[in-house]
């Protein structure tokens, strides 16, 4: 074989691939050329020897009780995640709860202007954001139509927030206002439970 | 009297580890070889088997009999050997050599290789890490250079390149 050019030919007219404008070139210059000749009975019986070897060789020792452990600890991996993302959603609802008990009106006696919603709102991002991330890490298990659907309306639901936000900032003592902010709050918690729900399933 | 596959991978996607325990049993050795050939090394081998193994345990809810278990098995080993090799290579925490010819010095089992094949199975262990991986997956597994580059993340013309370099070193070693 005289260069890599006519070496990648030759390997190519043993596959089978070569270009068909290409094969009566090769085909001439192997009529004249005998070291090629030779390159190509040794890579065709290359070829052939590697699809003769054995498709089977048994490890030295058996891998089943390793392979039967590990699937066990996976299995209690997965238990306990479920439990976490179960007290997680459960964490959720009373975060929610007691998110709207300080959205009550400002006569009731627990409720402080400014504090009360600063932690609300930490609670808020908190509990979305730990659901956020139990969904992210089960994204696979979701089908692509279900992940655009959540998408869509996550989309439409934190522009909601975002706009009951900016409004409560401008009249941060709106009863109406606290209680549309809370709605759509309970709405992405409600959203997120569910696709986490649905990622277990 | 053995039991029906189809059955075996239908209790197996229920939860049933005696089942899967047997589909284990009747790949294992293709597996292990498929795991032996591309890494050039017995322990690495066999834990990315006990890897392959357990991913397909947890994948097997995706198997929908489309192709054949067998098919659907070897890829998704071949699969957990390329990615564990990447990940090692970005953590640089093992140094690539030309792999460990004497992994291959006694292969065992029924279908144990001629004089030549072993020759040729210690040449293919020699070989450099990324044209022995396209040597395999070609020439040994029957895949195409379009679904090498896919499971590689190279060129089809780098699987190319690879394959021909390969076949000339391996001439090289076996004097041809």
């Amino acid at each position: 074989m005289t260069g890599p050019h006519m070496e990648a030919k030759l390997n190519e007219y043993v596959d089978g691939t070569l270009a068909a404008p290409d094969r009566p070139s090769v085909e001439a210059h192997l009529a004249e050329c005998a070291a090629c000749r030779d390159a190509v009975a040794e890579l065709r019986r290359l070829v052939a020897e590697a699809r003769g070897l054995p498709p089977s060789i048994e490890p030295s020792r058996d891998l089943w009780a390793a392979i039967e452990t590990r699937i066990a600890q996976r299995a209690t991996r997965n238990v306990q995640r479920l439990w976490w993302r179960g007290t997680l959603a459960a964490a959720a609802v009373l975060v929610i709860v007691l998110g709207l008990y300080r959205l009550l009106p400002s006569s009731t006696t627990l409720y402080r202007p400014g504090q009360g919603w600063a932690a609300v709102q930490a609670d808020f991002d908190r509990t979305t954001s730990d659901l956020g991330l139990i969904v992210a890490a089960e994204r696979e298990r979701l089908r692509p139509e279900t992940i655009a659907l959540l998408e869509r309306n996550l989309a439409i639901i934190d522009t909601a927030i975002a706009e009951s936000r900016a409004a409560l900032a401008r009249d941060p003592a709106s009863v109406e206002l606290r209680g549309l902010f809370a709605a759509a709050a309970r709405q992405k918690v409600e959203l997120l439970r569910w696709a986490a729900r649905l990622a277990a399933s | 009297m053995p039991s029906d596959p189809t059955d075996l991978i239908h209790r197996a996607q229920q939860g049933d580890r005696t089942a899967f325990e047997a589909l284990y049993r009747a790949h294992a050795g293709r597996v292990y070889a498929l795991c032996l050939r591309l890494t050039a090394d017995r322990a690495l081998a066999e834990e990315r088997t006990q890897d392959a193994f357990v991913r397909a345990w947890e994948r097997l809810g995706s198997f929908r009999g489309e192709s054949a278990f067998s098919s659907w098995l070897y890829r998704l080993t071949v699969n957990e050997v390329l990615l564990a090799r990447r990940a090692e290579r970005r953590r640089e925490q093992r140094v690539v050599t030309s792999g460990d010819p004497a992994a291959l010095e006694r292969p065992r089992g029924a279908d144990t290789p001629s004089g030549s094949a072993l020759d040729l199975e210690r040449a293919v262990a020699a070989l450099p890490a990324g044209a022995r991986e396209v040597f395999v997956l070609h020439d040994v597994e029957g895949y195409r250079h379009e679904e090498i580059a896919e499971l590689t993340d190279i060129a089809v013309g780098t699987s190319k390149a690879q394959l021909f370099r390969a076949r000339r070193l391996l001439r090289e070693a076996l004097n041809r």
